[in-house]
């Protein structure tokens, strides 16, 4: 199984590093290459591509190694049909199971790589989960899936030792990563395909910016930068999948920033429009204060628990050499062991025993962890656009669409969920209450601000939050699957809209404002049926009904992962009942969604033109941008087919490292109670009702307001122009932040620049002064003084030396007289001083 | 008659590995070329050999002779040879000075080559003239007997007259040989009175006897100045020193030098300030071991601390006399002159010293001989830098001189960049008679400072004589300086002759064997020479 770590690892580093391979020599070739090439696309393209079918690859590598178990435990058979076959299935598969238990436990002993001993910490929790499972439903055998090791890890290079603690490039594999791996290529791939339609423009040497006007009332010139923007197409997307391949925190870290600095660059990239450079700067502002508490988290984490791995490191000779975060907060039961006080949390290992330091047990204090938790999660807030720092999404449409629609799904605000689902089990109930709450809020705020919304991509801007918010919920109240499963269904559809809308916008001449268009349908016929696929799909639309005729609810990809998270928090509220609004909001925001999403796409596709001048110009885009547009709109549609029997969910659910309603924790200041999977699915149906009804109701207002005009939408806004204006004013939360921290920082920049003229400038000056004044005299002195004195000395001796040049007179007679006197003077001279 | 005498000379072998003809070797060399020069003349054979030829060769052969003999006598473990019958010395000390004597003597004859000072036709006479002087010189280093000490200065003196005045039909050439002869009649007259004198007194005129015949004389008796015989003895050295300060032109009497150095040619001037000068020193140091003993009694020791501090307090004189007269000097060679003068100031410096050092002495100790042999050591050392530095600036002048007829400062002129080398070189020289680092100048005042300063601890006026010996070194730098700035600093007038002399020319490749000495290794590898100096140096002190 060894061999099977290696080849996962091997295969994802390969997707992992093409895109790096690909950013370099894009970025370096132009000396080959000319601006006028496609040549950088192509090679782009061909880098994610190959990495998404060596991602799909591993994902098959990896579900043939574990036997697929991950379609054989069915967690939620009992409320189908099948439930019986599925308990039989169980059952018979029992043998055969057991048949394979002694073999990896053979080859262990072998096993001397890294990777083997492997952090089995979520396959274990999956045991266990399997043994609440049984306990539960009173089911018998419980054991054998924890048998096969579905995840693998291990240590690529190592960065560096610090005594005990270890910083190094490490790699973390379970269904998660090869889920997000798989999905990541293939929208990025797609994305790719769709700007070398979309970026064609640029594909010049003269490209003239009509967003930028010079002060002599002309365009902005320069030359088109095609390669450069595939460049750091590629540059995010090795980026991004570094992140998701990372195993451990630190290297997230690492990858994380990465990410922002790729979104900043692509954010930024029509640099000469002020409103880009501004909304590059915004998102890069944003995320560092999001990232400030990401870096408390680390170094709590450092400090107190010794280690960023998120797997058990091992050594040579095959003993755990470092238990890794999992184990160590979690065990192998995915219980935290608090100590009698409740105020520490008992440090495992990785056999779910307790660990010692000398005497005492090893244990991190209770409220130090849920600073870390909070800190990281900080810096989800942060990538993830989440409330309070949502306001940097909505302006980082500045970038090129098909960043938008990269920004959107696959990578970045993608990291920020990833990272809460990666980071589950250090999160403790409180975390996880103001996780959901976060959501919560994030959710139907930004909803809200979609509603009045008119720029096509604002909108979606804003559901993408709204969006982000449902995961947030859904993992806050303890739906890990659900959650995880909504952002993989989301990336599709909010991909698939974001590329549609970016269809709209080239095939309208970079037109944005909805209410300019209209009757787009009979224009470009392949984006409207596409984007209405994609509105189905995020508005949560299903066939009531049918799944009494097919087995299962008929619905696109959206209906079951939003089901999932509006069941969890039915589930949730039903056993908090102090947190109903948990349940209240997004049901609401359900309707809400359906009514903003219909609202668009009727507005731009459906009625009567608005604009002449933008219908008569508008057209369907080549084949190069629709193709996309029709794989993603299949992969909108099925992707989550089966609900949360389905393949997908099954998938993630795998790598749950938690339980769900493992995390109770009632000696702790809150008291929660998470939902166990089988509470969930006691109110699936309700809670599934109610969703399927919300978004009807959103789906007909939009109709009746936007197709058959029965009320006039603008007179509404008038009627409302209160709630209207708030609304446009995007809750005036960009106003607040400029009272709050923009219009303080600058005062303080003025009082400091003031402090900076006025004192320092002014001891300078002084200082200045001083040393003039000082020099001056002293200048005085040494021209006066010294150089006096120095002169004096020199024309002393110069007199010296021409009076004794008297002497020497020429006259011989007087030279041999000078030896007379010479001789007598010198014997006077003596004996004058001999001792007498 | 003649051939008994030739057959003791010859015969004579002093009792050791060495006999007197082969340890006169190379006097007899450079006499047998001064004959073959005059015979070649009268043959007619300097038509076709140029004389330089023969003085080159003989002098070099004397040269390899001078090598053997310290090379032989380094290896054989002796002292002291006394030969011809105690009248002439020879120790390592007469054989180092020996070496640097002909090699000077080698660089002389090349620098005339060079600059073609004396025509063809009088190029014999010079040639002999200037290896008789040197031979004379020869016999001052290696002298043991007053009367080889007169025989000697009188021999090194009176061909030096002769080459003063050797620029024929020019008048201030004949008036500075004139006057050159007439003082150095004067000061040696003075100096034979003061031999004869002490020799009367003692009754023996040999060095070894000298302090022998002292201690006796004053066996028992007071050496207070009441004492008749200490007077008379005061005389007689007083006026031997006055004989030697001619020699050094040590003031007062350095009255001929200025006029003889300006009025002689720049070759000649350098031959004098150099050769001549460093055989007076090599004198004067046997000269000052023969009288001032340990041995000596106690107020003996007194009077001779009284004259070594009398003659510190001359030489501080001396050397505050040359720079400042210096100051005001507008022509090259005059300026050396002064120079010249200071630095047999500085020089004088060490012999006070060593006196000082000597007479503090308790009778029969020896404690401070070290002390004595690196004063020594310094003065040889200094007089090895002094070779080069003053030689070279002597010989650029020459080389300026050949190029632009002139000697006079302010025609040097922006020479730095129309002569770089010949301007180099003269900095080099200059500043190293200066006494700056990295040159030999800064390591030869160094040494002598220190034994100075060694000799402070006998009598503290000594310090006081370092302080201005110190001082004079400020003083100095002005007027050296101020050649440069002529070279470097003033634009060469557009009418003034346009030099070239560049560095791969004869001229320009003595330039630089002569000035490269005075960085490497006389001013940087120190050990080099100062270590065969100290040998040199501790031979003369028997305790060592």
């Amino acid at each position: 199984m060894g061999s099977t770590g290696e080849t996962l690892r091997n295969l994802l580093t390969l997707a992992w590093l093409l895109p790096l391979i690909g950013f370099l020599v894009e970025i370096y070739a132009l000396c080959w290459t000319h601006r006028l090439s496609k040549a950088p696309a192509y090679l782009a393209v061909g880098c994610i591509a190959a990495g998404f079918v060596c991602s799909f690859t591993a994902l098959m590598t990896w579900g043939v190694q574990t036997d697929w178990v991950v379609f054989q435990s069915t967690h939620h058979d009992e409320h189908h049909e099948g439930d019986h076959h599925g308990e039989q299935h169980h059952a018979d598969e029992h043998d055969a199971e057991t048949a394979h238990v002694a073999e990896p436990a053979k080859t262990d002993e072998h096993h001397k790589h890294a990777e083997k001993a492997v952090a089995s910490a979520p396959a274990d929790a999956l045991a266990a989960t399997h043994a609440d499972h049984a306990a539960e439903h009173g089911d018998g055998h419980s054991e054998e899936h924890a048998a096969k090791p579905t995840v693998f890890a291990g240590t690529f290079y190592n960065l560096g030792s610090f005594g005990p603690l270890k910083i190094s490039l490490d790699w973390y594999i379970d269904s998660l990563t090869l889920v997000m791996f798989t999905m990541v290529t293939f929208i990025a791939t797609c994305i790719h395909i769709f700007a070398m339609g979309y970026m064609q423009d640029e594909l010049t040497e003269d490209y003239v910016d009509h967003e930028v006007h010079l002060a002599n009332h002309e365009h902005f010139h320069r030359p088109g930068r095609f390669y450069r923007f595939f460049s750091f197409l590629s540059l995010f997307c090795f980026s991004m999948l570094g992140l998701v391949l990372a195993g451990n925190i630190f290297q997230v870290f690492i990858f994380w920033e990465l990410v922002g600095v790729c979104s900043y660059l692509l954010i930024g990239f029509y640099v000469e429009r002020k409103s880009a450079s501004t909304a590059a700067n915004k998102a890069f502002i944003m995320n560092r204060v999001g990232d400030f508490g990401f870096l408390i988290g680390l170094m709590i984490i450092w400090t107190s628990l010794g280690t960023f791995q998120f797997f058990d490191s091992v050594d040579a000779e095959g003993h755990t050499s470092q238990v890794g975060l999992f184990h160590l907060i979690r065990g192998t039961t995915g219980e935290m062991q608090l100590s009698a006080d409740g105020q520490q949390v008992l440090l495992q290992n990785e056999v779910g025993e307790l660990l010692t330091a000398g005497e005492n047990l090893r244990s991190i204090p209770y409220w130090l962890l849920v600073t870390a938790g909070l800190g990281i999660f900080a810096g989800c807030i942060g990538k993830s656009a989440q409330f309070p720092l949502q306001t940097w999404l909505p302006d980082a449409m500045e970038g090129p669409t098909p960043v938008s629609a990269l920004v959107h799904s696959a990578t970045m605000v993608a990291a920020g969920v990833y990272l809460a689902g990666r980071f589950y089990p250090v999160f403790t109930p409180e975390v996880l209450l103001v996780i959901a709450y976060i959501g919560c809020i994030t959710l139907f705020l930004a909803a809200t601000i979609a509603v009045v919304a008119t720029d096509i991509k604002k909108v979606l801007a804003y559901s993408t939050i709204s969006q982000l918010g449902y995961m947030m919920l859904g993992i806050g109240v303890g739906g890990w699957g659900a959650g995880l499963f909504h952002l993989v269904t989301h990336a599709f559809f909010k991909s698939l809209l974001f590329l549609c809308s970016g269809s709209v916008i080239a095939g309208c001449h970079h037109e944005q404002d909805m209410r300019k268009m209209g009757g787009l349908w009979k224009k470009m016929p392949i984006t409207a049926a596409t984007m209405l696929v994609g509105v189905i799909a995020i508005a949560g639309l299903a066939i009531p009904g049918s799944q009494a005729v097919l087995g299962e609810t008929f619905a696109f990809s959206g209906f079951h992962s939003k089901d999932a998270i509006v069941a969890t928090a039915l589930a949730y509220t039903k056993l908090n009942a102090v947190h109903g609004l948990l349940f209240l909001a997004p049901l609401v925001t359900a309707g809400i969604t359906a009514f903003y999403m219909f609202r668009l796409w009727f507005m731009t596709f459906a009625g009567a033109p608005q604009d002449e001048h933008v219908y008569d110009h508008a057209h369907e885009n080549p084949a190069v941008m629709t193709g996309p547009l029709l794989v993603l709109s299949l992969l909108a549609a099925t992707c989550a087919i089966g609900g949360e029997s389905g393949p997908l969910y099954k998938l993630l659910a795998l790598s749950e490292a938690v339980p769900a309603g493992a995390s109770t924790a009632p000696s702790s200041p809150v008291t929660i109670v998470l939902p166990t999977h089988g509470q969930v699915h006691a109110v699936h149906a309700t809670a599934g009702k109610f969703a399927l009804l919300a978004a009807g109701l959103g789906t007909l207002v939009a109709y009746l307001l936007y197709c058959r005009k029965a009320l006039n939408p603008a007179e509404i806004g008038r009627q409302f122009s209160g709630v209207y204006g708030f609304l446009v004013d995007k809750w005036r939360f960009d106003e607040l932040y400029d009272f709050l921290f923009v219009k303080p920082a600058h005062s303080v920049g003025r009082w400091c620049q003031g402090f900076d003229k006025v004192v320092l400038d002014g001891v300078l000056h002084g200082a200045s002064s001083l040393v003039m004044l000082v020099s001056t005299w002293d200048r005085w002195f040494d021209e006066r003084m010294i150089d006096g004195l120095v002169n004096l000395v020199g024309q002393v001796t110069g007199q010296a030396g021409r009076s004794l040049r008297v002497v020497q007179t020429g006259h011989l007679r007087q030279y041999v007289m000078w030896i007379a006197v010479g001789v007598v003077v010198l014997f006077a001279a003596l004996f004058t001083a001999l001792p007498k | 008659m003649f051939s008994t005498l030739l057959n003791q000379i010859l015969s004579d072998s002093t009792g050791q590995p060495f006999g007197s003809l082969q340890l006169f070797g190379p006097e007899l060399t450079l006499s047998a070329g001064i004959v073959l020069m005059l015979l070649a003349r009268l043959c007619g054979i300097d038509r076709r050999l140029p004389t330089h030829w023969i003085a080159l060769w003989m002098t070099f052969i004397a040269f390899s002779l001078g090598v053997f003999q310290f090379v032989e006598f380094s290896r054989s473990d002796l002292g002291t040879v006394e030969y011809f019958s105690g009248l002439m010395v020879f120790d390592r000390f007469s054989a180092l000075f020996r070496l640097g004597l002909l090699l000077f003597l080698i660089f002389t004859i090349t620098l005339t080559v060079i600059s073609g000072i004396p025509d063809r036709d009088d190029a014999p006479d010079f040639y002999s003239l200037l290896m008789g002087a040197s031979v004379g010189m020869l016999l001052m280093g290696g002298a043991n007997h007053l009367l080889m000490l007169f025989l000697g200065v009188e021999m090194s003196s009176v061909p030096s007259y002769a080459m003063v005045g050797f620029l024929k039909g020019r008048k201030a050439s004949s008036e500075a040989a004139l006057k050159f002869v007439v003082y150095g009649a004067g000061a040696a007259g003075v100096m034979l009175y003061g031999i004869s004198l002490i020799a009367g007194l003692l009754g023996t005129a040999e060095f070894p006897q000298i302090a022998i015949q002292l201690q006796t004389l004053f066996a028992g008796e007071s050496a207070a100045l009441s004492n008749p015989a200490i007077r008379l003895l005061m005389l007689g050295i007083l006026m031997l020193l006055v004989g030697f300060a001619f020699k050094l032109s040590v003031v007062p009497f350095h009255f001929w030098t200025p006029d003889v150095f300006q009025g002689a040619s720049a070759e000649v001037g350098g031959f004098l300030s150099v050769a001549s000068k460093s055989a007076a020193f090599v004198l004067l140091v046997r000269t000052v071991l023969a009288f001032v003993t340990p041995a000596s009694s106690a107020d003996l020791g007194q009077i001779y601390l009284t004259l070594g501090l009398g003659i510190g307090v001359i030489a501080a004189i001396t050397a505050t006399f040359g720079n400042l007269a210096a100051y005001s000097q507008t022509n090259m060679k005059r300026l050396l002159a002064y120079s010249t003068i200071a630095h047999s100031g500085y020089m004088l410096m060490a012999i006070a010293a060593l006196i000082v050092l000597r007479a503090g002495l308790e009778p029969g100790s020896t404690g401070y001989d070290d002390r004595c042999a690196r004063a020594v050591e310094g003065l040889l050392y200094y007089l090895a830098v002094y070779f080069f530095m003053n030689l070279g600036a002597f010989a650029i002048t020459a080389l300026i001189r050949n190029e632009t007829f002139s000697e006079e400062i302010e025609d040097y002129a922006g020479l730095g960049f129309q002569a770089p080398i010949l301007a180099i070189g003269m900095g080099m020289c200059l500043f190293s008679l200066v006494g700056l680092p990295p040159l030999g100048g800064f390591v030869g005042k160094l040494f002598i400072f220190a034994a100075v300063y060694d000799s402070g601890f006998v009598h503290p006026l000594m310090w006081g004589i370092l302080a201005i010996g110190g001082l004079n070194t400020v003083f100095s730098l002005f007027y050296y300086i101020r050649v440069m700035k002529t070279m470097y600093l003033q634009e060469r007038p557009a009418t003034a002759r346009a030099l070239r002399v560049p560095a791969w020319s004869y001229s320009g490749a003595f330039v630089l064997i002569l000035t490269l000495p005075l960085l490497l290794p006389l001013g940087t590898a120190v050990q080099l020479v100062s270590g065969v100096a100290k040998r040199a140096a501790m031979s003369l002190f028997a305790g060592l």
